[in-house]
């Protein structure tokens, strides 16, 4: 019977609710010091658990809205639907897994910690990336890993055009086409280790890995200004 | 901001009423557009009649004005239906000898009037306000037919009045309609250039340029699918718009994915939305969304032959 009642009382039923209401929700019940929480019927609402910065379980049993996840450090969230655009945006530490779709913008400015769409994600998967982990099990579109700085990407599907432009450091593995490559993007093989890393990190998400993977590493030609690579310029700005 | 929506039940049921299913996909994307909110719907067509939803004034009741504007419109077609509802005067008129300049007709009627929307199917009705306001004004739940857009509208460059508010009709061309959201860039340029050709704008909403470039474009020979795919180059800026017909509604995005527009889609009907928030608001959990693509254009017909069941 006491089971039966916490089972009851970390389930939250966001329906009718404010993105605010349910984030402070979300909140009282990690006060009460519950470790797993459900939310229903997010409708996609957005923002929602945003900056939560305990080591919890929230699964939101539906598609939620844009920047959900932003801040995070620690928890782990899955969403049970899609995602909007932003998805898990400056987050520290943690994890975010969807297992439908994501919009523009995922994971973007990253930090640490690892999120994984294992549908398809729109356009500037990944921009600006400091570090983390992102894996995207299907497709992605433009410009995935522009500018980001550290970090992996892994794309299982197609890239979209402009992948990994003006990248500075970071590596993004496709396992697709890629439709095009970004400013001072460079496709190399994998390692060994690199495989090793792939296989073990795919496979603890459950996908598995069929084709072998490029790696798109910087250039590193746009680093530092040389006026006899004018042209190069030209072409990323 | 801005957010649009558009509903199209493909087997071409009026049921449930398209005016309700939009309302209640628009009341979500109030937050993103507070200052009007308006909706073109299709309905049963009056061939070889026509729609007309003409706005009397700004804001206010003009059932003086109306009847007057009624009684003039009566040299140019048999008036079959008239109505006055707050700014609007609700006409079915025809069949009309000259349905190109009837927009110019009507509106030399009498000062400050304007023409808002015309087609055998189409009418428009929007205002200022929440579309709340929308509702208790014109009650939109209650309008039948197959399809329909709206959109709720914060704005960024121009007036905020009736007349600036969207679904805009495509001037000149009968059962076209337009919502956007977003920025069109070249507007001025492309406006100039429109202008020299002899089109005439009413607002200063770089939005109304949409339905004349569709005109524009159709009036060179392409068709309605061609001219959407051209607009995806020859529009610069931020863009995600809807433009629906008497028998398709499509979707455009811009080549940088700068808008959002998500897609629900089942084998009776369409919905799309600048956010999924309204989709779900609407529809099952179990229906799936999808985000078209940068650049993509994605429209959706009603099969013709099941036009007549309306």
């Amino acid at each position: 019977m006491a089971t039966k009642e916490k089972i009851l009382s970390n389930r939250l039923d966001a329906s009718g609710k404010t993105a605010r209401e349910i984030n402070e929700q979300i909140r009282e019940l990690i006060t009460a010091g519950e470790k797993e929480i459900r939310v229903s019927n997010p409708e996609a609402r957005h923002n929602l658990a945003v900056g939560i910065l305990a080591c919890v379980s929230v699964v939101f049993e539906g598609s939620v809205g844009y920047y959900c996840g932003g801040m995070i450090d620690g928890a782990e969230l899955e969403v049970l639907g899609s995602a909007g655009w932003g998805l898990g945006e400056s987050m520290l530490s943690g994890t975010i897994r969807v297992r439908g779709n994501a919009g523009n913008s995922c994971a973007a400015s990253i930090r640490g910690g690892t999120v994984v769409v294992h549908g398809s994600v729109g356009a500037r998967a990944g921009i600006s990336m400091k570090g983390g982990l992102l894996i995207i099990e299907r497709d992605c579109g433009y410009m995935a890993g522009f500018m980001m700085q550290k970090g992996i990407i892994v794309i299982c599907g197609n890239a979209g055009p402009a992948l990994a432009d003006s990248m500075y450091e970071g590596r993004v593995f496709v396992g697709g086409e890629i439709e095009e490559l970004g400013n001072d993007a460079v496709v190399k093989e994998p390692d060994d280790e690199e495989g090793k890393f792939l296989r073990e990190n795919l496979g603890a998400w459950g996908i598995s890995v069929e084709h072998p993977f490029k790696k798109v590493v910087s250039g590193r030609r746009l680093w530092n200004f040389d006026r006899q690579e004018m042209g190069l310029w030209r072409e990323a700005l | 901001m801005c957010g649009i929506v558009g509903y199209l039940n493909k087997s071409a049921t009026a049921e449930p009423p398209v005016g309700d299913v939009l309302f209640r996909l628009l009341t979500p994307l109030g937050r993103r557009g507070p200052d009007s909110a308006g909706v073109a719907v299709f309905g049963r067509s009056r061939e070889p009649n026509y729609i007309l939803r003409i706005k009397l004034g700004e804001r206010g009741e003009f059932e003086e004005k109306g009847k007057a504007v009624g009684e003039r419109l009566r040299p140019l077609g048999v008036v079959h239906e008239q109505q006055i509802f707050a700014e609007y005067l609700r006409v079915v008129i025809g069949p009309v000898s000259d349905a190109e300049n009837l927009d110019r007709e009507v509106e030399s009627l009498a000062d400050g009037i304007e023409l808002v929307s015309l087609g055998h199917q189409l009418e428009i009705a929007k205002h200022v306000g929440s579309p709340a306001n929308l509702e208790e004004s014109y009650h939109i739940r209650a309008i039948s037919g197959t399809h329909g857009i709206g959109h709720t509208r914060l704005s960024t460059e121009s007036r905020v009045d009736l007349s600036h508010s969207q679904p805009f009709w495509a001037r000149g061309v009968p059962d076209l309609a337009t919502v956007h959201n977003g920025h069109i860039t070249n507007y001025h340029k492309l406006r100039r250039q429109y202008e020299q050709k002899g089109y005439r704008f009413y607002t200063e909403n770089d939005s109304e340029i949409i339905g004349i470039y569709l005109r524009d474009q159709m009036a060179q020979g392409c068709t309605f699918e061609e001219a959407l795919w051209s607009s995806v180059e020859d529009l610069d800026g931020s863009f995600c718009y809807l433009a629906a017909t008497a028998s398709s509604l499509a979707c455009v995005k811009d080549p940088f994915a700068l808008k959002p527009l998500m897609v629900a889609e089942s084998d009776e009907f369409v919905a799309v939305a600048t956010e999924e928030v309204a989709l779900r608001a609407v529809f099952p959990n179990d229906l799936q969304v999808i985000e078209p693509g940068a650049g993509q254009v994605r429209s959706w017909s009603i099969a013709t032959c099941a036009v007549e069941k309306v």
